[in-house]
C-alpha cells in the first residue's frame, strides 16, 4: 500500500514502541508511589519530560513553561477549552454561569470546533472567525473579535485539510493588543500544534501562546500518547479531578511508556529537520505539477504553489470537479493508495460537507470533491507517481 | 426443567379449506427458526392450541423467535397439568406468584373448558382459582374490570395454567403467501416494505444494486446488516448484489439529466424482473410510497411497472413517513438505515427529476439507451448471499 495518508496517523517507529515496551515492564511502579520502584517511574516519567520540552521549545532559552502528559491531541485540547467553563462557574458564586466568550476560528479540528459548540450549548458565547480564501486567519479579524469577557482564543498552528501555517505569534500579539484596549491583561490563547511539530517550526513558550496541544502519534510515536504545553503565566483548572497528576491537568495514573515513546519519537522527528522539511517540499513540488497536468485537478486553495511557506509542504488538499472526494478515496485504496477526503476524525460523522474547505469560500460541490495527500518520512517520489497515475485513471474512469 | 409456551393462532383459523396447509407451514417455520438457533424443542398441535416446549435455558431464545414468526398471534409462558382441580389450583398459584413479584396485584381469572367430564364448570373454575390466590397472597385483589393480570385455565386435551399472553407478529405463516423479491436500497422504506409482505406470509429473497465506488463497502455492509434483520421475521433468505456501477455511468452519460433516476428505476425493475422466475419468485415487492420523493408519482410507476408483468407490490404506498419510521424504529431496521452511507439513488440524483413521466415518450428513451446487455451482464455478476 502506497501510505499518503500521514496527517490522519503515522507508522509508529517499530523500534521506539519495542523499546517502550520494555520500560512498561520494567519501570512499572506508580510514579506517585514512595518506594524505590515508584522513584524509579517517576524518574523514566521526568526524563521523558525534561526531553520532550526540549523539543517543543527548542528556540526557547528559558523554559517557563509546563509540559503535561495527556492521552492525546483531542485531550489536550479539551483540557483548556473546558477549563474556561470551570472559570465561568467560579465567575459567580451563586452557581449561575458567566457568559464568558471564546473566539476560535470556522477551519479547527473538530477536538476544538466541537469542544466550542458544546460550551456555546452550555451558554458560553463562541466567535467563530472565517478564514480567507487561502485558508488563512487574519491576526486582525481575532483581534476584533476579542471583547471585553474573552477568555480564551484558540486557533491551530497548521490546518489539517489545507496545510495552512496560521500566523500564531502576530494572532497572539494583535489579541494581547486588543485586550489591553479594554485595559486588561490579554485572554488565554490556546493553539491546537497537532500538525506542526516535528513538520514546522513552532514552539510556544516563544509564540507567546498560552497553551498549546501535541499528539505523539503524528510522528511515529504512539496512540493515546498526547501533550498539553501550559505557560506558566496562565494556569488553568481541568473539569476532570483526581490524584493531582500531572500538575492536576491531567489526572490518572501516568502512562510511563507512552511518555518516553513520545519524547523519542519527537526527539527523532527533530533530528535533520531541515533535510526532512526540504525532502517534503520536493515531494509537494513533484505532486503539484503532477496535479497541473491532470485535466480538471486543482490544487485547493486554488493560489497555493509549489514551495509556498504559508502551507506546510506535507499536506495538499487536492480538488477532482465532478467525482466525489469520497469515491475517489475508495478507488485509490482499490489502486493500492491510501489518502484520505478531510479530517480522517471527522469521516465517522453524519454531517455531510466539508466544513474547512468550504469555510475558504471554496463552493460545497467543488470541496466534496477535495482529497487531502499527506507525506512523511518514507514518502518518496515513487509514491507521488503512483498516486499521481492512479488518481488521474480513476478520475477518467469515475469523473461523471 | 423445560419451558412450555402455549401459541395462540389467530387468522390460521379463517382459513377453512386448506387450514391444514397454513397450520403446516407454521409447523416448518418454527422448526426451521428453531433448529437455526440450536434449541432442542418439540412442538404439539391441536386444534386452535398450539405448544412448544423448549429447555429452560433457551427460554429467551425461544420467546425472541416467537414474537417474530408470522402467524403467530401470541404466546403465553404456561403450566401443563392433570386435569385435576388440585393440581390446576396449584398451577394456578405459581402462576400467580410470579406476576405479583413483579408488583403486579389487580388480577381476575377466566377459565375455557373444552372437556365436560372436568368437574368445575368455567365460571366454578374461576372463582376457586380467585379464592385460593387471595388465600395464598394477602395483597393480590380481584379486580374484574381493569385487571393488571389475568389467570388464565384451559381444560382441553390436558390443563393449562397461565398468564397473559405477549403479543406474536400476527399475520399469516411465511411461504403461505408465495415469494417476493424486495428491492432493498439500505433506507428506511424498503425493509418496513420487506417485514409486512412477510407478515402477509410472504417469503422473501432481496435485491441490492452496488454502484462501487460510488456507493461504499460500508452501504453493501449496510444492507446485510438490514437483511439480518428482516430475516429475524422473514426466515431464511438470499440477498442478490448486483453490480449497478457500468449502467449507472451509461445512464448518466447518455441520458437527459432530468431522466436520470427514471432511467435508472427502470434498469432495476427490469433486473428485478428477470430474477424473480429464477428465484421461484412470483411478485416484486418496494418500498415506494406515492410522493415519498419526487420520482414516485403514479405516471413514474405505471413507467418503473411497465417493464415487468410480475405484480409490484408497495405495501407502504398508502403510508405516512412518520408511520413507516415507527415501524422501522419497532421492527428494529431504522438504527441501521439512517447510517450515513449513500445509496446509489442519492449519488446520481438530478436537482430536478422529471415527475410526470409519459409512457410511451420515456420508453423510447429507455430504449435507446440499450442498458439490456449492461443489465443481462449486471445479473450475471450479481452475487447470492444466504442471509441466515
Amino acid at each position: 500500500m502506497t501510505y499518503l495518508d500521514w496527517a490522519a496517523t503515522s507508522p509508529p517507529d517499530s523500534h521506539i514502541l519495542a523499546e517502550a515496551a520494555k520500560i512498561a515492564a520494567d519501570s512499572f511502579g506508580n510514579p506517585s508511589s514512595k518506594h524505590k520502584l515508584g522513584r524509579e517511574a517517576k524518574s523514566v516519567l521526568e526524563d521523558a519530560r525534561g526531553r520532550l520540552e526540549a523539543v517543543l521549545c527548542a528556540r526557547s532559552p528559558v523554559k517557563k513553561g509546563r509540559l503535561v502528559f495527556t492521552g492525546g491531541g483531542s485531550e489536550s485540547d479539551a483540557i483548556p477549552l473546558l477549563a474556561v467553563l470551570r472559570q465561568a462557574m467560579n465567575a459567580r458564586r451563586d452557581g449561575s454561569i458567566k457568559r464568558l466568550h471564546i473566539v476560535t476560528t470556522e477551519i479547527e479540528h473538530a477536538a476544538v470546533y466541537e469542544e466550542a459548540h458544546l460550551l456555546k450549548a452550555l451558554g458560553l458565547d463562541v466567535s467563530f472567525v472565517e478564514p480567507e480564501s487561502d485558508g488563512r486567519v487574519d491576526p486582525q479579524k481575532i483581534a476584533a473579535a476579542v471583547e471585553k469577557d474573552t477568555a480564551l482564543v484558540a486557533v491551530m498552528a497548521v490546518n489539517n485539510e489545507t496545510g495552512a501555517i496560521q500566523s500564531i505569534a502576530e494572532i497572539a500579539k494583535a489579541v494581547a493588543k486588543a485586550a489591553a484596549a479594554f485595559g486588561r491583561k490579554g485572554p488565554r490563547f490556546h493553539v491546537d500544534a497537532v500538525q506542526a511539530l516535528g513538520k514546522i517550526p513552532f514552539d510556544p513558550e516563544e509564540a507567546g501562546v498560552s497553551s498549546a496541544a501535541f499528539s505523539a502519534h503524528k510522528i511515529r510515536g504512539p496512540r493515546g500518547m498526547g501533550a498539553l504545553w501550559v505557560a506558566d503565566a496562565s494556569p488553568i483548572e481541568s473539569l476532570a479531578l483526581g490524584g493531582g497528576q500531572e500538575a492536576s491537568l491531567r489526572p490518572g495514573t501516568e502512562n510511563i511508556q507512552g511518555a518516553w515513546a513520545f519524547a523519542a519519537a519527537a526527539q527523532a522527528a527533530s533530528t535533520s529537520f531541515e533535510t526532512r522539511i526540504a525532502h517534503a517540499r520536493e515531494l509537494e513540488a513533484r505532486l503539484m505539477e503532477g496535479i497541473a497536468s491532470i485535466p480538471g485537478a486543482l490544487a485547493l486553495p486554488a493560489g497555493r504553489v509549489a514551495k509556498d511557506p504559508r502551507y506546510s509542504p506535507f499536506i495538499l488538499s487536492i480538488a477532482f470537479p465532478g467525482l466525489s472526494g469520497e469515491v475517489l478515496v475508495r478507488a485509490l485504496s482499490d489502486a493500492g493508495v491510501a489518502v484520505s477526503t478531510g479530517s480522517a476524525c471527522s469521516s465517522n460523522s453524519k454531517k455531510a460537507g466539508r466544513r474547512v474547505i468550504e469555510a475558504m469560500g471554496v463552493d460545497s460541490p467543488l470541496a466534496l470533491s477535495a482529497i487531502r495527500v499527506s507525506t512523511g518520512d518514507f514518502s518518496t517520489c515513487e509514491d507521488i507517481d503512483l498516486f499521481l497515475e492512479a488518481a488521474s485513471g480513476a478520475y477518467r474512469r469515475l469523473k461523471t | 426443567m423445560d419451558a412450555f409456551y402455549l401459541i395462540k393462532i389467530g387468522e390460521i383459523l379463517l382459513k377453512l379449506g386448506n387450514r391444514k396447509e397454513f397450520e403446516n407451514r407454521l409447523r416448518s417455520q418454527l422448526n426451521e427458526r428453531f433448529r437455526k438457533a440450536g434449541i432442542t424443542h418439540k412442538i404439539e398441535m391441536y386444534p386452535g392450541r398450539y405448544f412448544v416446549t423448549v429447555p429452560e435455558e433457551n427460554a429467551a431464545e425461544a420467546q425472541f423467535i416467537l414474537s417474530r414468526t408470522p402467524g403467530v398471534n401470541g404466546y403465553a409462558r404456561a403450566k401443563k397439568t392433570e386435569k385435576t382441580v388440585d393440581a390446576v389450583l396449584a398451577a394456578a398459584i405459581e402462576v400467580a406468584r410470579e406476576r405479583l413479584s413483579r408488583g403486579l396485584v389487580r388480577f381476575k381469572a377466566e377459565s375455557r373448558r373444552s372437556d365436560k367430564s372436568f368437574p368445575l364448570g368455567s365460571f366454578e373454575l374461576s372463582a376457586k382459582i380467585g379464592e385460593v390466590v387471595l388465600d395464598a397472597f394477602p395483597e393480590a385483589k380481584v379486580d374484574l374490570h381493569t385487571p393488571e393480570f389475568t389467570i388464565n385455565a384451559e381444560i382441553r386435551e390436558r390443563a393449562y395454567v397461565f398468564a397473559d399472553a405477549e403479543p406474536g407478529m400476527r399475520g399469516l405463516p411465511v411461504g403461505s403467501g408465495g415469494k417476493g423479491l424486495l428491492l432493498l436500497s439500505g433506507g428506511i422504506d424498503s425493509p418496513v416494505a420487506g417485514y409486512m409482505m412477510a407478515r402477509r406470509g410472504m417469503a422473501l429473497d432481496a435485491l441490492y444494486f452496488h454502484a462501487y465506488p460510488y456507493t461504499s463497502q460500508e452501504a453493501q455492509d449496510k444492507v446485510i446488516r438490514l437483511a439480518r434483520v428482516l430475516s429475524t421475521y422473514a426466515g431464511n433468505l438470499a440477498l442478490w448484489t448486483v453490480p449497478f456501477t457500468e449502467t449507472q455511468q451509461k445512464i448518466k452519460k447518455d441520458a437527459r439529466e432530468d431522466l436520470t433516476t427514471l432511467m435508472m428505476r427502470m434498469g432495476m425493475m427490469r433486473v428485478a424482473h428477470l430474477l424473480v422466475p429464477r428465484i421461484g419468485a412470483n411478485c416484486i415487492i418496494t418500498g415506494e410510497s406515492v410522493g415519498q420523493v419526487a420520482s414516485q408519482t403514479a405516471e413514474n410507476l405505471r413507467l418503473t411497472e411497465s417493464l415487468t408483468d410480475y405484480p409490484v407490490l408497495r405495501p407502504l404506498c398508502g403510508m405516512d413517513k412518520e408511520d413507516t419510521v415507527n415501524m422501522a424504529k419497532k421492527i428494529g431496521t431504522f438504527d441501521i438505515s439512517i447510517l450515513p452511507y449513500e445509496d446509489c439513488c442519492v449519488l446520481f440524483s438530478p436537482k430536478h427529476p422529471m415527475l410526470k413521466a409519459k409512457l410511451e415518450r420515456e420508453t423510447e428513451v429507455y430504449k435507446s439507451l440499450n442498458l439490456e446487455p449492461l443489465l443481462v451482464e449486471a445479473l450475471d455478476k450479481a452475487e447470492r448471499l444466504e442471509i441466515k
